[in-house]
């Protein structure tokens, strides 16, 4: 393959020239309710040729026939061709490697036979089932997947390296009446399948919060001192900032760019943020980009204040900023674009305790749903929430939405936990097309002044 | 040896999906035409029931037909027991879903239109940033079973996204669309005409006092009722007994002046086809007729386990088996014209779009979100745009009691067909 590849480089006539070529398994154990879903194991295989006329643009082809390398980088050029971009495309310098790196699994999923993951999905099914009458209908899904990837470009870097991730996520839907409730959980590995083993805790979490919520009233809209859990928080920094931090977002707008300004204070003085691929073992770890960058930590926030983006080759050369080892792709049938790897708040100080004791009125926010952002406003759902009242915690309410402008929120945070976690959840991030995308996120727990939750 | 013969030997039954596709797409972005590329995709995926049991494999790699048939075995191994047989041969509407003409764009061509649509905004609205997506493909799906059913079916989609941006100061407005057909459409340059038209009704910002007031849903922003609904309508929710709908047939749910379809057979739209991806004719499902709940959607599975037969919804991509899926929704138009609708407003909204649709409990109908876009009317008129606002609710609450729905209806996100609905009353929260 390697000397094919080498052929179908040497011969482009673009300025630049990428070839990426992956091979996937898949295994896959899904129960829903009382039934299983599918247990079973697919195969994707293909490649991409990604060309670059610098004073025209970018031309793609992709494939499932690895056959015929030259002809679909010849098809990619054309493709180039077509483009007509005002000013030349310059990519920001990366220094060629050539790396082949294996990786090695504690116990790896490959060698467990079908049976016994269907068995694990079978049994958390039946824990959340098992847990309640109220509960009427679950999920309990396992998924493998191991990706050997081939990268190679005209400037002489070839990686070849494989991406593992296990997966086990459960879902509870509770019902009484016509009020239906949900909750969810998941694990997630890159090292192995033991990971997802001894999930019962976790699980029985998933039906209790279901089944709780049947019972919790919708919160009353208005605004309130919240504090948001781990993950809570670690979506909203990837969701609210880390999103206008991706530099595709300001590299072609310069009203975007003006709010992006390195320098601009995004926060109180206790506010660090990161995003960092090279972190050991996370969901978002990328040793190598999709454009061959090496990943590693570039720093968004310090003490609050704008200090860094994130880039792909393009978004550098474009803004005269250094590649970030962030552009990524989910598959060979897309082209990388700028993303995050794992991204997080940097531990602060402050005990939970310390945390609620003095909020009179607020709301306790755990989890989330997900999210949707757009510039500055964001928008998004937490699982389950509590209230507080007089520094303490309260009933459960449900129905928390938190929505408001990014930097106003950003400002708000006076608080930040000394209980930072990485989360292990399995979840992915959508980006134009492109979903799921494996990344990692991290925090501990926050504080935000004066945030609005609609409600009726 | 063809899959399906050598499968048939060591199952009952064999369903083969042969996937062929091949698309076109090109991508300005930030009104620089930047990105063009070429896609071609082929694999396979198999279903098989042996001894009762259900598996499934996929693959695109054509060099390992062997490992898919032992995998698709496998996985017989520990599946499910099936309920439901593959279908026989059946007739199918004749819909028009593949046009030479949208086959034969060329690549220069959908820049060309490209080009048509960002000189048409940036003529309007010289600030402007436009991701425009031309995308042209040409999909060729055959399945057979061992009832030799062999239905082939090929579709020319063709689908033009537009997103523009307008930062002026601290004021940010982002509107989308995404016009989809399957047939070459003359007037495919209406939906950017609309787009464009809400940008400039937006120039003029104005307020308005947070409280109880009449919410107009413009069809773009029914999306925050219509993706619950179809989710509640959805015969695998129903059969799982998630969905709030769940044993409710023939009975009043809605308003009356709520009727609604689901249509596969509409020509050249885009979720149509003849056949769905199990092979059962696509035909045209009542759901809700005047306010009466009608009918779920099922695939072959979903029907089986419920005792009813498929409604021709399967759908699936290739790596995953088939699940229940909506087509073409349609809400059908009501009595009243759009203009007496505004007219009978006093002081109100109406919701264009909102942030964040689809996520939350949405299968238990409750929203709660941020409205991107929403002009006020103020005694029938619309008098400008109004920021900072939310609305929050649920479907099935609100359908109950609708004020009006208009005549005029309208294609939105390429698969929805809607028109302009009147709330009442509804709560619009906001910073006051």
């Amino acid at each position: 393959m390697r000397d094919r590849i080498n052929e179908a480089l040497k011969r482009s006539k673009a300025d630049y020239t990428e070839i990426r070529i992956e091979e996937k398994e898949t295994t896959r154990a899904a129960f829903r309710g009382k039934e299983l879903e599918v247990a079973n194991a697919n195969i994707d295989k293909g490649g991409i040729v990604r060309c670059l006329i610098k004073n025209k643009g970018w031309g793609v082809a992709t494939f499932n026939d690895l056959d015929d390398l030259l002809n679909k980088t010849d098809q990619a050029y054309q493709c180039a061709q077509v483009g007509s971009v005002p000013e030349p495309i310059e990519l920001a310098s990366v220094e060629p490697v050539e790396k082949i790196s294996t990786v090695e699994m504690k116990r790896d999923f490959r060698d467990i036979p079908l049976s016994e993951k269907k068995a694990l999905a079978e049994h958390y099914n039946q824990v959340v089932m098992g847990y309640s009458n109220k509960i009427i209908d679950t999920q309990a899904v396992y998924v493998d997947t191991f990706s050997k990837i081939i990268l190679a470009n005209s400037e002489g870097t070839y990686i070849e390296q494989d991406r593992p991730s296990v997966v086990m996520g459960t879902t509870a839907i509770a019902r009484d009446g016509d009020n239906v409730q949900q909750a969810h959980d998941s694990v997630s590995s890159t090292q192995g399948y033991e990971y997802v083993l001894n999930k019962d805790e976790m699980v029985k979490m998933v039906a209790q919060h279901a089944v709780e919520l049947l019972a919790a009233k919708p919160v009353k809209g208005g605004q309130y001192t919240v504090v948001a859990n781990q993950m809570l928080a670690g979506v909203f920094i990837h969701e609210a900032f880390g999103h206008l931090s991706e530099a595709d977002f300001v590299y072609e707008n310069p009203k975007a760019r003006e709010m992006m300004s390195l320098g601009r204070r995004f926060g109180k003085g206790i506010l660090n943020v990161f995003d960092d691929g090279s972190v050991p073992n996370q969901r978002g770890t990328t040793l190598y980009d999709d454009e061959g960058t090496p990943a590693r930590r570039n720093w968004l926030i310090q003490n609050g204040e704008l200090v860094g983006r994130l880039h792909s080759r393009q978004t550098a050369g474009k803004m005269g900023e250094k590649a970030s080892g962030n552009a990524r792709a989910i598959n060979y049938r897309f082209a990388p674009i700028v993303r995050m790897t794992n991204t997080a708040i940097e531990n602060g100080t402050t005990s939970f305790e310390d945390m609620i004791k003095d909020i009179e009125l607020g709301i306790y926010a755990c989890e989330a749903y997900g999210g949707q952002t757009q510039l500055e406003n964001f928008s998004f759902s937490s699982g389950y929430a509590y209230m507080i009242r007089n520094g303490k915690m309260a009933e459960m309410v449900k129905d928390v939405i938190l929505a408001g402008n990014l930097f106003s929120t950003l400002e708000n945070i006076d608080a930040i936990g000394n209980d930072f976690a990485w989360i292990k959840t399995g979840g992915g991030c959508g980006k134009g097309n492109q979903y799921p995308l494996p990344v990692g996120m991290g925090a501990p727990h926050i504080r935000i002044q004066n945030v609005v939750i609609g409600g009726e | 040896m063809d899959i399906l013969k050598q499968l048939k030997k060591q199952a009952e039954q064999v369903e083969v999906l042969s996937l062929q596709n091949e698309k076109t797409t090109v991508e300005y972005e930030a009104n620089q035409l930047k990105n063009c590329s070429v896609a071609e995709t082929k694999g396979t995926a198999v279903r098989v029931i042996r001894k009762g049991l259900l598996g499934f494999a996929a693959s695109s790699d054509e060099t390992a037909m062997d490992k898919l048939a032992a995998h698709a075995l496998e996985s017989a191994t520990f599946g499910d027991k099936a309920q439901f047989s593959f279908p026989d041969t059946k007739p199918a509407p004749i819909v028009r879903t593949f046009d030479k003409v949208v086959a034969d764009l060329s690549i220069g061509r959908l820049a060309e239109i490209g080009q048509e649509i960002l000189d048409l905004v940036l003529t309007v609205e010289p600030e402007a940033r436009c991701n425009i997506s031309l995308e042209r493909a040409i999909v060729s799906a055959s399945i057979r079973n061992q009832k030799d059913l062999d239905v082939t079916f090929k579709t020319s989609p063709l689908s033009l996204g537009l997103e523009i941006d307008r930062i002026e100061g601290d004021d940010v407005l982002i509107v989308f669309d995404q016009f989809g057909t399957t047939v070459w459409e003359k007037d495919y340059m209406d939906f950017a005409h609309r787009l464009v038209e809400k940008l400039m009704k937006a120039r003029t910002i104005t307020s308005i006092k947070p409280g109880t007031m009449p919410v107009l849903f413009a069809p773009s922003g029914t999306l925050a009722l219509v993706l619950p609904l179809s989710q509640g309508l959805n015969g695998k929710e129903v059969y799982k007994g998630t969905s709030p709908l769940a044993g409710k047939i023939g009975e009043k749910i809605f308003d009356e002046k709520i009727s609604m379809v689901d249509d596969g057979t509409i020509d050249g739209k885009f979720a149509s086809s003849s056949y769905d991806d199990e092979g059962v004719p696509r035909r045209c499902n009542s759901l809700i007729e005047k306010g009466v709940l009608k009918s779920f959607i099922y695939d072959l599975k979903t029907a089986a386990q419920s005792g009813v037969e498929s409604t021709g919804n399967a759908s699936r991509g290739l790596f995953n088996p088939p699940e229940p899926s909506g087509t073409n929704l349609v809400i059908q138009p009501g009595k009243t014209s759009l203009k007496d609708i505004l007219a009978g407003m006093d002081n109100g909204i109406i919701v264009e779009d909102l942030l964040g649709i689809g996520q939350g409990n949405i299968i238990s109908g409750a929203f709660s979100n941020p409205l991107a876009l929403a002009f006020k009317v103020e005694k029938g008129e619309i008098v400008g745009r109004v920021k900072d606002l939310s609305i929050a609710g649920n479907i099935y609450d609100l359908l109950k009691n609708v004020e009006a729905v208009s005549k005029e209806t309208q294609w939105v996100y390429s698969t929805v067909c809607a028109p302009y609905i009147l709330m009442p009353e509804m709560n619009v929260s906001g910073k006051a």
